[in-house]
């Protein structure tokens, strides 16, 4: 296509937009406008960008009405430049407007992205400036967005108890892989480790939804339940658990009820510079039930002798774990 | 496995999918995006509330019809110049307050949103003056499009015609 022919159709799109801007903004807009709407924006993505520029200039107009028309004078009346009065408090004007919609339309987009990290054996308190506590478990990566519409976590691989602050019109959004917590207001652990997402709810209720482009289906997640997904499935586990077990970590203490054995050893190796190491992985499937102690290494090790069928040897490299 | 699904609702399903558009649909009668994602928020947060309901026809279009009450409760709470004056009291007290530090503009985000506005009014000066007054009227000034049909002397459809056109010039110019 020559150049010519792709800026007429780009043209088109434009002004097909802002007329979409238009029909909408008419009192008397109803269902079927919404519909047609809705086929249009879905049939391309240059419809949406388009859209969403044409809304863009849209809303500025509408936060800076009063300095525009300030700015702009009574159509009829041609001078209001002649007078250096008016001009200097019209000056004035667009610039306190400038910096008011600065903050509005373009709010979630300068807002800083802020990144916590817990080094091994490392657990760190964090408040946000809305009052939320985050708890990071050790060797924990995390990062934060704080949005004027909404407040979002990115958690890469890292377990935490969040304490959510209330505030509906701001929701509290937290991105783990291919699925999204969303919450109101709550204190609920969320975990991401080698691929595996657990979410377990210790006061209110959240959701957890498939990210954008992921398939699944929507969780609401109310006190004592816990979802496990893993990344990349489309299904989810629901089951019963008692939040205090999954909030343990906190204290320094590791419950577990009936977990693999392998996810017991990446636990415990969070919090030790001595790595452990499974002889085989037919080990890594054996259940395991009890409690350990993250904050002395010989004593969690012994105690897992104890209540697992394994027993352990001290190698250069670290500790092997093997069948007994 | 023990796995019990969360029952489906369909609302909730169509308003995850469809959140996007709806913001934008909002945002075109409001005027503004903040605004709209507020309305979705309330939208999301009446139907977390509801009673499962099993059949919905068409989810598409009670999603659309519950969100347009919410939006003309909203428009009738608020009259328009009375919702301006609040945003500019919100913007006032994040600035003040300083509690959300992270969501203020760095100051050359300023300065481009103030070269931003200067664009906007030479590209409505520039526009054709018939053009320029409907806008005027009324998307500056707030006049309905019944109001700046009958100051102008035109047909409603006319002054639909005038602003859309100024939009478009507008983005020609700007986007």
């Amino acid at each position: 296509m020559n150049d010519r022919l792709l800026q007429e159709r780009v043209d088109a799109v434009r002004d097909a937009a802002a007329d979409w801007v238009v029909r909408l903004s008419r009192p008397t807009v109803g269902e079927a406008d919404w519909m047609d709407f809705d086929a249009w924006i879905e049939a391309s993505p240059v419809h949406q960008q388009a859209y969403d520029k044409a809304i863009g200039i849209w809303s500025l107009v509408d936060a800076a009405a009063p300095q525009i028309d300030a700015a702009l004078g009574p159509a009829a009346q041609p001078s209001v430049w002649a007078n250096p009065t008016r001009r200097w408090q019209m000056a004035g004007g667009l610039a306190a407007a400038a910096l008011a919609v600065a903050v509005v339309p373009w709010g979630d987009l300068t807002a800083k992205t802020v990144v916590y990290e817990t080094a091994k054996g490392e657990r760190r308190v964090v408040t946000l400036s809305d009052g939320t506590r985050i708890d990071m478990n050790a060797g924990s990566h995390l990062s934060v967005r704080m949005g004027v519409s909404a407040r979002r976590v990115t958690m890469d691989d890292a377990e935490a108890v969040f304490d959510v602050a209330k505030n509906p019109r701001r929701p509290f959004l937290i991105d783990a892989g291919d699925r999204t917590v969303r919450v109101v207001g709550t204190q609920f652990n969320v975990r991401r480790r080698d691929g595996v997402q657990s979410v377990t709810v210790r006061r209110g209720v959240v959701e957890v939804t498939p990210s954008t482009g992921a398939s699944g289906q929507t969780y609401r997640l109310t006190v004592g339940q816990r979802l496990d997904h893993v990344e990349g499935a489309a299904a989810s586990v629901l089951r019963t658990a008692l939040p205090d077990d999954a909030m343990s970590w906190r204290t320094g203490r590791l419950v577990y009820r009936g977990e693999p054995l392998s996810i017991v050893v990446a636990d415990l190796n969070r919090y030790s510079d001595k790595p452990l190491r499974l002889a085989d992985a037919q080990l890594g499937r054996i259940a395991f039930s009890g409690v350990l102690q993250t904050d002395d290494g010989p004593t969690a090790i012994r105690a897992l002798t104890l209540l697992a069928p394994v027993a352990s040897t001290e190698t250069p490299d670290g500790i092997l774990l093997r069948g007994k | 496995m023990d796995s019990t699904a969360a029952p489906e609702n369909p609302l909730l399903t169509a308003y995850l999918e469809k959140r996007a558009n709806l913001v934008r649909f909002l945002a075109a009668r409001l005027g503004s995006l903040e605004a709209a994602e507020d309305v979705a928020q309330d939208l999301y947060l009446k139907i977390s509330s509801m009673e499962l309901v099993d059949d919905v026809q068409n989810p598409m279009a009670l999603l659309y019809r519950m969100s347009a009450n919410l939006m003309l409760d909203r428009l009738r709470r608020e009259r328009r110049a009375a919702a301006r004056e609040d945003a500019w009291l919100k913007t006032e007290r994040t600035n003040l307050g300083g509690e959300d530090v992270v969501d203020q503009p760095a100051a050359d985000d300023a300065l481009a949103s103030r070269q931003r506005l200067n664009q906007l009014v030479s590209g409505l000066e520039s526009l054709p003056p018939r053009m320029r007054h409907a806008f005027q009227l009324h998307k500056l000034q707030g006049l309905s499009h019944a109001e700046t049909a009958r100051a102008m002397g035109i047909s409603i459809s006319a002054v639909e015609k005038h602003v859309s056109g100024a939009l478009k010039a507008l983005l020609a110019k700007l986007g």
